[in-house]
């Protein structure tokens, strides 16, 4: 019993390093992701083109392979470096920005122009035409894959152990190369409860908006 | 001079020529139909008309005001273009409804931005200094509107629960509900069951009655014989026939508008 309370305490630390990896993804990668997604959409051609291959960059090669990338290179180019802590955080947001960008881009597409004509022609200003019309229809068109997405990121997050971040299931395998193998199959209680929570938010967000169809 | 003055209005996408000279004058209270085929740019006209659309040259004037001048185009601010695009109003083919919107709110939205500006910028709208007040005039008239077009008991509703018919007449009373001096239709009724498009004609129908000035495109040739004063073809861009409807529909010289009508008819 101590030893269950052992581990399970020392599995909530390493939680606490998945949880702040996915709070500080969630708040910068949404408006990175936005304003990415006008990048795409920009009618300057370099913009657009410059932002789109970025984007296919960072959704082609694998999130592993990104941390490696932002943990190793800048000290073996220029000579700086960032703590593990640090650098995840960069990958995390720099990688979930690229897939926002596209479902935020998929969304305000998926809005016929006519929303937009018909605020025109009743005077409406630019902005108010995409604060008061369009914001809340794109909301309720990305509510669906940006769940996926997110509950994705919680488990994305114990990817960050590849650069040594103590994240949950690095605490885990301590106890497995002491022998203890339990506490490494323990840590899925974790992010099912995580994961498990998020979903009754979204399926609560999505209730709430569908007191209208179209 | 007319109310409505349109002059040698031109309008290309590239090197498709889409409106080559347009001119029309249309009166006050006045129901001006503009009928032809597919693709002689109907919709444009009526897009350059409320600047969905900026018309390559040509002037526009509405009661002694012009509202577009093709030479000094490029010296406008947005607010000025926005200011003057409120002479007109536009009715879609396809509603365009806000979805997220009560029926009520469909109508109350825009006003109640332009009053919320208004309060800002002269501290008064319609005559009130407060958004209170303003909100209240603006549902006041909401509602007076709905009534108008028989849908008053249904202001509470989501466009998702209306029918075609009904949310063509809620997408009448959204663009009423801002005053416009002339008020354009673009094929009103194409978007509708046979049987839906009564009711949306007949409230055109009240509107002329009440002296709106209307410029209706429409495929409904008999609705345009019975409810304009004028009556205008067009055809590749150009007006190839216009006058009263007994002498664009009972007796037309241009052999393209004979060959229309007698193809319209017999469908
Ligand atoms: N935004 C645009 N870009 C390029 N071409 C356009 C655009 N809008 C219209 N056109 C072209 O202009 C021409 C006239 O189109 P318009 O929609 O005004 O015709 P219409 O008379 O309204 O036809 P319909 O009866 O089918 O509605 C067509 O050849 C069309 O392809
Ligand atoms: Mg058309």
């Amino acid at each position: 019993m101590e030893q269950f309370f052992n581990v399970t305490g020392n599995l909530l630390e390493g939680f606490g390093q998945n949880c702040i990896i996915f709070a500080v993804t969630l708040v910068a990668a949404i408006p990175l992701g936005l304003i990415v997604s006008f990048g795409s959409r920009s009618k300057c051609l370099p913009i657009k083109s410059i932002t789109r291959t970025i984007v296919w960059i960072i959704r082609g090669t694998p999130l592993m392979l990104q941390l490696f990338v932002v943990f190793y290179i800048p000290s073996l180019v220029w000579g700086i470096s960032f703590d593990r802590m640090t650098a995840a955080l960069i990958a995390f947001v720099i990688n979930y920005a690229a897939y926002f960008s596209e479902i935020f881009r998929g969304g305000i597409e998926a809005i016929p122009k006519e929303q937009y004509e018909a605020g025109q022609v009743l005077g409406m200003k630019k902005s108010q035409i995409f604060f008061k019309i369009v914001l809340l229809q794109v909301v309720k068109r990305i509510t669906a894959p940006m769940s996926n997405e997110i509950i994705t990121l919680v488990k994305d997050t114990s990817l960050a152990r590849v650069i040594m971040v103590p994240e949950i299931l690095k605490g885990a395998e301590r106890f497995t190369m002491q022998g203890l193998i339990w506490p490494l199959f323990y840590t899925g209680v974790f992010f099912l409860l995580f994961s498990g929570l998020l979903s009754i938010l979204f399926k609560f967000i999505e209730k709430k908006l569908s007191y209208y169809e179209g | 001079m007319s109310y409505l003055n349109v002059e040698n209005l031109k309008k290309s996408f590239g090197r498709n020529e889409v409106l080559k000279n347009i001119s029309f004058s249309l009166d006050k209270g006045e129901v001006l139909s503009i009928i032809g085929s597919s693709g002689s740019g109907k919709t444009t006209l009526l897009r350059c008309l409320n600047f969905l659309e900026r018309a390559d040259s040509g002037k526009i004037t509405v009661g002694d005001k012009v509202v577009f001048d093709g030479a000094d185009e490029k010296n406008k601010s947005e607010a000025e273009i926005r200011k003057n695009r409120l002479r007109f109003g536009l009715v879609f083919q396809s509603f365009n409804l806000f979805p997220q919107y009560k029926v009520i709110n469909n109508i109350t939205l825009a006003p109640t931005l332009a009053a919320k500006e208004q309060l800002k910028t002269n501290g008064e709208y319609m005559g009130v200094k407060s958004l209170k007040e303003a909100q209240q005039l603006i549902n006041q008239n909401a509602e007076m509107l709905l009534e108008k077009v028989n849908l008053l008991e249904k202001k509470d509703e989501y466009p998702c629960n209306l029918s075609g018919g009904q949310k063509q007449r809620v997408a009448i009373a959204r663009a009423l509900a801002l005053n416009p001096d002339v008020l354009c239709f673009d094929e009103p009724t194409s978007a509708l069951d046979p049987e839906l498009t009564g009711e949306v004609l007949n409230v055109i129908r009240e509107l002329k009655d009440a002296d709106s000035t209307m410029i209706v495109v429409t495929h409904e040739i008999d609705f345009a014989k019975n409810v304009s004063d004028k009556i205008i073809f067009m055809d590749e861009g150009v007006i190839a026939e216009q006058g009263s409807p007994e002498k664009v529909i009972d007796n037309p010289s241009n052999e393209r508008v004979k060959a229309f009508l007698s193809k319209v008819k017999n469908s």
